[in-house]
């Protein structure tokens, strides 16, 4: 079994996020990079199934220099070899142009399985995944949670709203993996001690071909409104509380 | 609820900006390092850290473990990360390559395992004796007790201990009863009783290694008849696991730190409990006391960091806890402020955080001697090891004895809160009060820092260390904002070497009783030198790092570092004087007062 998984490094979700000068950007002086957490989950079944079935598991990601953390960090979990697609404008990009970029260093790979995290934990697009499957032909299974893949084929498990829907698709397919599909493990100290010998390679947009296309830009980036102060509720009594509380939730929260 | 428990800026901050831990990559014993590889083993120890030990803090606290037929019983969570540690690599992180170790650091492994104590010390201290006393049966141990203990060790299947403690022989080692009688087999029949055990039975481990202190029979009294022996709860023989006739007798109920069992171990009740000899006979001190100086900065790493989860805990009490209004504001119609607001809160938060940080500096200094002295180029090793062997009482002492106070502050900033098991600084507390305790108590530290270390080769160490601070109080003085503190340890250093002087006069006068009667003050006096001199070299490095351009959260945390750095010197350091004052007086108060005047 042949399989690639995407990876976006992405701030990590405790790091102080401030937007740039531009107001369009945010300010990545200080912070700290990470995988994104739902690709992690895709690392982990891709390294699961790799173990049951055979083959080798292929990671790949776009953006500047710093990348190389995130490749490197699936290469210790057990990932066998990376793909680095360099330029330093693609983070913060047009999620199609990420895609495109993607899917040409994909496609060279003939992969059975491509994993996805379902987003990331960024910008939240969720639109990556679905334009890679659509630039190499292949079908997806989006926010899945159990899979199986046996005789050609996969099995998906999306859970939607208390229930179950169950997709099925022939390889080769894309995968976009939701939280619960696995437990991702933790790199080990032997394997990173390998990762730094495992082949990794730097691909620019031109070594692959691949044209920038960008359809949107992001206009402008809001902070979160600062949050409203609490309020203590009033009262003598409890039933005086109480009905103060009631009227709160009804007047101003609108809760009720 | 507090979410952090430790500053991974900071560790980052000590590690290549204070003590410069890339050079550690320019020797052939970790040449395949580089910073990159540090840096993913500290972001992987964050990670266990803050994903599977600190979310089960409390857990661990409000469901100890229970003795139930025979049995100790602790929680899934223990037999989970034990398993996690194994495969993860790090119960023989530092051990060399062909003993199944990846030649870690000392120093990198230090910093990845203070992250793990400060997540959750009882759960640490499990994987910790594991370590020990695996490195102890590689390090003594024949060929085949390597071959049947360590490879379950290292995967974290079977714990550790170090079994030393007896009922009537605690601190006073040399009272150890426990029986060894020789057979023809190649094994000792062991009986007597072990008390204080910790995890010295639980089920998160198929079995359970005690590295354990006994008298062969008919072996002088004393500290000179005391062997090693490996006594295992479970034996190998004929491919199985059988009863090493080894139960346990009990379980104590503890203050703190009640996450990890400590037990009463009785051996040989049916004349069938078998201890292998590791090492020389007679010699299992000398063993034993490679496990406990390790153990001994470990205890001083892990009071440093449940003191550095309090700090966290109460730091962000103070940021979000409105209370009060400036001292000017009379006016109650105006809103009231943030705790941190108050200078004598921020007096406490800076207390903690000139404790907890410069402890981390002087535990990694230690492990810097430690790899130097193991792995570093030959003319500096002996030296390292001497800085080592001087240091370690000081490494253990001080971050237990200060953390004490530093978590009490914490809970001092919760105010009532604090004292309720609300909050997570009630624990912290608990937790943390064992430290001046367990691997030689503070007293005894202190006797073996003066009664020993500082005597020992003619006062070579000694003479290194005043070498190695002088070498920072130069570098000190040229820097316009770190002169006054370079002046204050220079004084600091003469109190200290008067104090030297001053008990090393009454041991050649053969007064005993009275060079020793104030040693622990002693220990109170070197630590507060050592951990300013820590300070010192911190503030080195950020008056350095403000010379560049960093960003304005950069420039906050080295201009805290500054003022943290210089808090030390004002209210810390200057109780230095207290001492060396009491250090200098001979009359023997405490040993000239009788039993008798305690009466009524």
């Amino acid at each position: 079994m042949n399989i690639v998984v995407c990876i976006k490094q992405v701030p990590d979700t405790e790091s102080v996020i401030k937007i740039a000068g531009d107001g369009k950007s945010i300010d990545t002086g200080d912070i700290k990079w990470v995988m994104n957490p739902y690709d992690e989950f895709g690392v982990e079944e891709a390294l699961r199934i790799v173990k049951d079935q055979g083959g080798e598991v292929t990671v790949v990601g776009a953006g500047p220099a710093r990348v190389v953390e995130a490749l490197r960090t699936a290469l210790a979990m057990g990932a066998d070899k990376a793909v680095h697609i360099q330029d330093d404008d693609l983070y913060g990009a047009d999620p199609i142009a990420v895609a495109k970029m993607l899917a040409k260093a994909i496609e060279p790979l003939s992969p059975d399985v491509v994993f996805f995290g379902q987003r990331a934990v960024d910008d939240d697009s969720g639109v990556v995944s679905s334009a890679v499957a659509e630039y190499l032909g292949m079908p997806q299974l989006s926010v899945i949670t159990k899979l199986e893949i046996a005789d050609g084929k996969v099995k998906g498990t999306r859970p939607i709203e208390g229930q179950t829907v169950v997709l099925e698709a022939s390889l080769p397919a894309v995968i976009s993996a939701q939280k619960g599909l696995n437990e991702p493990r933790y790199a080990s100290l032997p394997g990173i001690m390998k990762a730094k010998k495992k082949p990794l390679e730097t691909k620019t947009p031109a070594d692959l071909g691949a044209e920038r296309s960008d359809f949107i830009e992001i206009a402008t980036l809001n902070p979160p409104p600062d949050r409203a102060p609490g309020k203590t509720v009033e009262g003598e009594t409890a039933q005086e509380l109480a009905a103060n509380l009631a009227k709160l939730l009804k007047e101003e929260a609108k809760v009720i | 609820m507090a979410t952090k428990f430790v500053s991974q800026r900071n560790i980052r901050f000590l590690l290549y900006e204070v003590m410069q831990a890339q050079r550690l990559a320019d020797w052939p014993r970790f040449s395949e390092y580089d910073q990159e590889s540090f840096d993913m083993m500290l972001d992987t120890a964050h990670r266990l850290s803050s994903e599977v030990l600190f979310p089960a803090l409390r857990e661990l606290d409000l469901e100890p473990p229970r003795f139930e037929d025979g049995k100790v019983l602790v929680r899934p969570m223990v037999r989970q990360f034990l398993s996690q540690a194994g495969e993860g690599g790090w119960v023989g992180a530092t051990f060399a390559y062909e003993q199944g170790g990846l030649q870690l650091p000392v120093m990198i492994n230090t910093a990845c395992n203070f992250m793990f104590c400060a997540a959750n010390y009882s759960a640490t201290a499990y994987l910790g004796l594991i370590t020990g006393a695996t490195r102890l049966i590689l390090t003594f141990g024949s060929e085949e007790l390597q071959e049947t203990y360590v490879p379950a060790m290292l995967e974290g299947r079977w714990q550790g201990t170090m079994a030393l403690t007896e009922p009537q022989a605690g601190s006073s080692l040399a009272d150890v009863a426990v029986s060894a009688e020789p057979t023809d087999e190649g094994h000792y029949l062991i009986s007597g009783q072990k008390i204080f055990i910790s995890a010295g039975d639980h089920d998160g481990a198929d079995n359970v290694v005690h590295l354990m202190l006994a008298r062969i029979k008919g072996a002088p009294a004393g500290v000179k008849g005391i062997s090693l022996f490996v006594v295992p709860k479970l034996r190998p023989e004929g491919g199985e696991l059988v009863s090493n006739d080894l139960a346990t007798a009990g379980l104590f109920h503890k203050m703190g730190y009640r996450g990890c069992p400590i037990v009463q171990l009785s051996m040989g009740e049916n004349n069938d409990c078998r201890g292998w000899l590791v090492g020389e006979p007679h010699r299992g001190l000398a063993c034993m006391f490679q496990m406990m100086n390790e153990a001994r900065i470990s205890v001083g790493k892990a009071a440093c960091a449940v003191a550095s989860t309090a700090y966290y805990a109460s730091l962000q009490y103070s940021q979000e806890r409105l209370q009060g209004r400036p001292l000017g504001a009379k006016d109650p119609a105006q809103p009231q402020v943030p705790l941190i607001r108050h200078a004598d809160i921020k007096r406490m938060l800076l207390m903690q955080r000139a404790v907890v940080e410069g402890s981390l500096s002087l535990i990694l200094q230690a492990a810097w001697y430690a790899d130097l002295h193991s792995h570093g180029p030959e003319e500096g090793r002996e030296e390292a090891f001497l800085l080592l062997d001087l240091l370690t009482p000081v490494v253990k002492s001080y971050p237990s004895e200060m953390g004490v106070i530093a978590t009490s502050a914490a809970v001092q900033i919760l105010g009532g809160y604090g004292y309720t098991d609300e909050f997570p600084v009630e624990q912290l507390y608990r937790d943390m009060r064992i430290h001046p305790i367990h691997e030689g108590t503070t007293g005894i530290q202190g006797m073996d820092l003066l009664g020993r270390k500082a005597k020992m080769h003619q006062g070579r160490a000694l003479k290194l260390f005043v070498q190695e601070v002088g070498r920072d109080i130069a570098a000190a003085e040229g820097v316009e904002a770190l002169a006054p503190q370079a002046q204050r340890l220079t004084v600091a250093m003469g109190l200290l070497r008067q104090a030297t002087e001053a008990k090393m006069a009454l041991a050649a006068e053969g007064e005993l009783e009275n060079f020793l009667s104030d040693a622990t003050l002693y220990l109170e006096l070197f630590g507060l030198v050592a951990i300013a001199w820590q300070w010192l070299k911190q503030g080195l490095a950020a008056a350095s790092a403000l010379e560049g351009e960093p960003s304005q959260a950069e420039q906050d945390f080295y201009n805290g570092k500054l003022a943290t750095m210089r808090y030390f010197f004002a209210y810390e350091l200057p109780k230095a004087h207290g001492l060396a004052q009491r250090l200098g007086e001979d009359d023997g108060l405490t040993v000239a007062v009788q039993a008798e005047h305690f009466a009524d």
